[in-house]
């Protein structure tokens, strides 16, 4: 009975690692568009206004560009309203470090969560003020 | 050097283009690996949507591996530059991908630091985009401060991202 329940147990999780990707659902998220190596990596600060030189930076670079929430969930937008330029796209660039609402389709799959953003519902501009207290990073200008 | 950020990245980079094998960087849930997979556009791959080469430049890349892992290539060799100019020319074939798998809790991404067609070839540091860069707007000790998007960007609204708003004068 154990050997079986061991074997339960092991098949259980070789078929959840190899689950295909979650179905897209409808959201609205809401938080700041990040650079998303420097927010992930965390090699170094990279939030509001000390990292926006450095995001505009890496998304002109054609890193990628995420929304992190406050509960510190990361969004990759791979789209943009009517745009599906994710590489370098000026409208993301533009909106770097913006604290923004989203409306867009989720797409989940191997670790990722990936978003298709179908409308811009509000931007509040930048409003994370952390520059007082990091300087700008990197580099400090 | 007095920026311990600038060390971490320049040093970084040279590491990788002088040992022709992918560095550590001391990140929290790095993996230091060689993946073999298949250059797809992450759009088309996700949603069916699927333009003509990987979309031809426009849309973020990732890597297939073999199992069904689809790998987000956030980060090529070339400061504060993605991976996707590196990756565009093997769109649909398969490569060897050689750099950091960073299992974040929040996200997965991959950085291609060197790529290669074959194990039996030389890795090549993944800097693209900094060569296609200077091709198209001449040379620049850093092309970051010289791209003229970044300049139109930063010159409208500063440094800090606020018109008006201005960083401390350093005494």
């Amino acid at each position: 009975m154990r050997n079986l329940t061991s074997t339960a147990l092991m098949l259980t999780a070789l078929v959840a690692s190899n689950l295909p990707a979650r179905a897209a659902e409808r959201v609205q998220v809401s938080g700041e568009i990040v650079d998303t190596w420097c927010a992930i990596t965390g090699i170094m600060f990279a939030s509001g206004t000390a990292h926006h030189q450095c995001a505009v930076w890496c998304a002109v670079g054609g890193i990628p560009v995420s929304i992190k929430t406050k509960d510190g969930a990361y969004y990759v937008v791979l789209r943009i309203e009517d745009s599906d330029v994710s590489l370098a796209n000026p409208t993301i660039v533009n909106i770097q470090t913006h604290e923004v609402t989203v409306d867009g389709e989720l797409h989940e799959r191997d670790g990722v969560k990936y978003l298709f953003v179908s409308k811009v519902a509000d931007d509040k501009g930048i409003v994370t003020l952390t520059h007082d207290e990091n300087g700008i990073v990197p580099f400090g200008n | 050097m007095k920026n311990p950020f600038l060390a971490l990245f320049l040093g970084a980079a040279t590491l990788t283009s002088s040992a022709f094998a992918a560095d550590s960087w001391g990140i929290a849930n790095e993996t230091v690996v060689e993946i073999e997979a298949t250059v797809v556009d992450v759009a088309c791959t996700l949603k069916k949507d699927c333009p003509a080469n990987c979309g031809d430049g426009k849309r973020q890349l990732g890597l297939l591996t073999a199992d069904g892992k689809l790998r987000l290539a956030a980060k090529g060799a070339t400061d504060f530059a993605g991976a996707a100019t590196d990756l565009l020319p093997h769109c649909g074939k398969t490569v060897f991908a050689d750099g950091l798998l960073i299992a974040n809790p929040a996200m997965t991404i991959f950085m291609v630091q060197n790529l290669r067609m074959s194990k039996d070839q030389k890795l090549q540091p993944a800097k693209m985009f900094e060569a296609e860069w200077t091709k198209k707007h001449g040379k620049a000790a850093e092309w970051f401060r010289a791209d003229p998007l970044v300049k139109k960007v930063i010159e409208a609204d500063g440094v800090l991202g606020i018109k008006g708003l201005a960083p401390a004068a350093t005494p």
